[in-house]
């Protein structure tokens, strides 16, 4: 049993951060228990990589059970996870949560765009005096990044840009994307008519040879897993070398809520449920890290009361749940007559979109009446159909037999959807705090969100729908119907684009921040937190190559002050 | 179904749902004695499958996929009606199969019966639409089973039930190879575009002036 043994270090999490602490730790000769709050999953077994949505219920379609769609790797609801409800107080706008209870967490199913912060990435209230610094520079995390992107397999490489706070990688950190598809061929044209560039996309996808590692089939969609481990999953990439060592121990099923401190104030262990049978376990170890996803790692710390902390654990200044941010997102798609009857090709590709827009407006920010930017995330081509088929005939209702046949394939193929991801500002309006009521089926407080969008993110959703609808015009194409062109209502819902963050963030010292640069806790020294918790902004980057990285800088930290003993 | 005719009507549709697994469902809302009708597949009865019927849950195996395990809600004449209407969207061609040669009938039936909302909000539309369909097209002559189709474009009635089949029909392999969709195959690399495809984008951004 676990409670048995002798642990250097408890993880709570096993997706990004958690998986990447436990990969260096263990490496490092420490003995590490993983605490997962879902099931065990197996990629390998589980991933429905060739399955066509007819052999899918209801051929494939999204449902409450599987909110992105039937082959979606998510365990356990996403949006709703059955028995463990949250709550959004009155008053403020939407806010939903995106939890999956299984090995690997949002690694599994996520998007796969790796995308480094850049330098002004880190210093944004010097550039701007909106929001805060980073207590590191870009330059304190490079060297991570390269690290981070050969270990995990980053396809992107090109020659180097120089383009303003879109970092360039070394050479040797990234593989060649595949080339561009069809209907990036055809988008770049209108971008470059702009005068705004487009990149090769940096997507977790391995695209060349790499040792210990399967390269990508070209086929299937990442956000079903990948069983051959071809992209980035903590659960192929991560957990297995980890597993290795012999120094790691995952149990699963095991809901951490608190952190248990001995008398002298120091982490001993956590606490946690075990989901499935509804017990309570203590175990113990050197040291804690937190890395459970920014939600549920302030949730553990704001419910670990006791009389030293009687507001939550490292929350004397009310610091842990404040400057939750999310991405800023926004979206038009289009039908394109000039993509029409174009001969047949294999679009699948790589996975992730093989380009992108990097955000290129920071000279011309007091012009477009925001600060920060956003980056165009833009996908098409003909993919395998879906039920939403129909929607790519919208002006035609009616036809039937040869001719719906011939406009079908006439069509398929010539709709693009074009996605803005944007930096937001921390606010004040922005936050989690436990609800004084509502509890999970455990009787264990919940978190209750709070949520508004400033001025800045709804004028720069206003901003991306503009831009988008002139690109669509000088492709010749016709936008859907309706598209929202108040920023305030074109904007997604907070947490919608699935990177909350920033709810426990580093900072200088105990005033400003929860956890210092290396996630190590101000309040309790052999207390780590390394998930997106400890992010100071919210870049347009997307943010889990960030966590990676970061989890790896923390987790050599706490390697090196437990070797010298000084936990 | 190749060798209807207009006089003699459409050929019966015959579900393409296995025995086992409709008696399953049979199973669900505890009809004795339709499970004695040994190798008939019986639709319905009606009584509490909807409310009782549960979704796949939100841990469904993936690998190989689950079947939809709610109970299917749609009558014989239900079926037949919509074995007759998706042929009418989509009939056989010289080198595509019928909607109804790939289950499409059985896919609405699935569809109607699921227990999600999104599907509960099309079930009363499609059913009622099928509903009186029937009364034209499984009992008239062919003149007026073609009078009653050819009246349906423009009812919300035809333009859900032609969106499902649409669906349904190129979510399959046969689907895939009537629109053009050629992936879904294991590659050693991704070479891009032809240089077909690519002179075709090229003619067309000129156009554009781009």
């Amino acid at each position: 049993m676990a409670a048995a043994a002798s642990y250097d270090v408890i993880i709570v999490g096993s997706g990004a951060g958690g998986g990447m602490s436990a990969y260096h730790l263990t490496k490092s000769g420490l003995k590490v228990l993983m605490l997962e709050a879902g099931r065990h999953y197996d990629p390998v077994k589980e991933t429905p990589m060739f399955n066509i949505n007819a052999e899918a219920p209801l051929r494939g379609v999204s449902t409450p059970d599987k909110p992105f769609g039937f082959y979606d790797a998510t365990v356990d609801g996403g949006w709703e996870v059955p028995n463990e409800p949250y709550t959004v107080a009155d008053g403020s706008e939407p806010f939903i949560w995106w939890r999956p209870r299984m090995l690997g967490g949002r690694t599994n199913h996520w998007g796969r765009i790796a995308l480094r912060f850049g330098e002004l990435d880190f210093k944004p209230y010097s550039r701007d005096s909106l929001g805060y610094d980073w207590p590191i520079t870009y330059a304190d995390l490079a060297p991570w990044y390269d690290k981070t992107e050969k270990l995990i397999g980053v396809s992107g490489a090109a020659p180097a840009r120089g383009l303003l706070n879109t970092p360039d990688s070394p050479p040797g950190c990234l593989m060649e994307s595949a080339p561009p598809r069809a209907f990036e061929i055809f988008y770049e044209r209108a971008f470059r008519a702009m005068g705004i560039p487009v990149i090769p996309m940096h997507g977790a996808v391995v695209t060349g040879q790499m040792e210990g590692r399967n390269t990508c089939v070209f086929a299937t969609p990442c956000g079903r897993g990948c069983a051959i481990g071809a992209n980035f999953q903590s659960t192929t990439v991560l957990l297995p070398p980890a597993m290795a060592t012999g120094n790691l121990t995952i149990t699963t099923d095991a809901l951490v809520y608190q952190v248990d401190l001995d008398k002298a104030g120091k982490a001993k262990g956590v606490t946690y449920v075990n989901r499935k049978t509804g017990e309570h376990h203590s175990v113990t170890a050197k040291s804690v890290v937190l890395a459970a996803g920014s939600g549920e790692t302030a949730r553990i710390l704001l419910n670990s009361k006791s009389s030293a902390f009687p507001n939550g654990l490292c929350n004397t200044q009310g610091m842990v749940g404040r400057y939750l941010m999310d991405s800023v997102g926004t979206g038009v798609s289009a039908q394109f007559p000039a993509l029409e009857g174009l001969p047949p090709t294999n679009d699948d590709g790589q996975g992730t979109q093989h380009t992108y827009v990097p955000w290129w407006g920071y000279e011309k920010q007091k012009e477009f009446g925001f600060a920060r930017g956003y980056h165009i995330e833009i996908g098409g081509g003909r993919r395998m159909p879906s039920m939403g088929l129909p929607g790519i005939m919208p002006d035609d209702q009616t036809s039937v037999g040869d001719a719906l046949r011939a406009k079908l394939r006439n069509r398929f193929g010539s709709v693009i959807g074009f996605d803005g991801r944007g930096e937001m500002i921390p606010n004040d309006d922005c936050y989690c705090e436990i609800d004084p009521n509502a509890k999970d089926k455990w009787g264990i407080p919940v978190l209750r969100f709070h949520w508004k969008w400033g001025e800045h993110e709804t004028n720069q959703a206003a901003h991306a729908v503009k831009t988008f609808l002139e690109v669509i015009d000088r492709l010749g194409g016709t936008p859907e119907p309706n598209v929202e062109t108040d920023g305030r209502k074109a904007i997604s819902k907070g947490g919608e684009m699935i990177h909350e963050i920033g709810t426990a963030r580093m900072g200088h010292n105990d005033k400003d921040s929860v956890v210092n640069q290396f996630g190590q806790s101000w309040a309790v020294p052999n207390l780590f937190v390394m998930d997106g918790a400890v992010m100071v902004s919210s870049p347009d980057k997307n943010p889990t190559l960030s966590i990676l990285a970061l989890a790896w800088r923390s987790a050599d930290n706490l390697a090196t002050l437990a070797k010298q003993g000084a936990l | 179904m190749s060798t209807k005719t207009p006089e003699t009507g459409p050929e019966p549709y015959v579900s393409k749902i296995d025995r086992r697994t409709a008696l399953t469902w049979i199973g669900v809302v505890g009809a004795a004695t339709a499970a004695a009708s040994a190798g008939v597949v019986v639709y319905g009865p009606k009584t509490g499958g909807a409310s009782q019927a549960k979704g796949y849950g939100t841990d469904p195996k993936l690998n190989p996929p689950v079947k939809a395990p709610w109970p299917r809600l749609m009558s014989h004449d239900q079926l037949q009606t919509a074995a007759i209407l998706a042929d009418y969207i989509l009939p056989a061609t010289a080198t595509a199969p019928s909607a109804s040669s790939l289950g499409v009938p059985d896919f609405v039936d699935e569809w109607v019966s699921a227990p999600y909302p999104d599907q509960v909000k099309d079930r009363p539309l499609i059913l009622d639409g099928l509903g009186l369909l029937g009364r034209e097209v499984l009992k008239g002559d062919a003149a007026q089973r073609a009078k009653a189709l050819a009246a349906l474009p423009g009812s919300d009635f035809f333009k859900r039930f032609r969106a499902l089949t649409i669906g349904a029909y190129y979510t399959t392999e046969a689907g895939f190879k009537d629109i053009g969709y050629i992936g879904n195959v294991a590659r050693a690399s991704d070479p891009g575009p032809s240089e077909e495809v690519k002179a075709v984008l090229e003619r067309e951004l000129q156009k554009l002036g781009l």
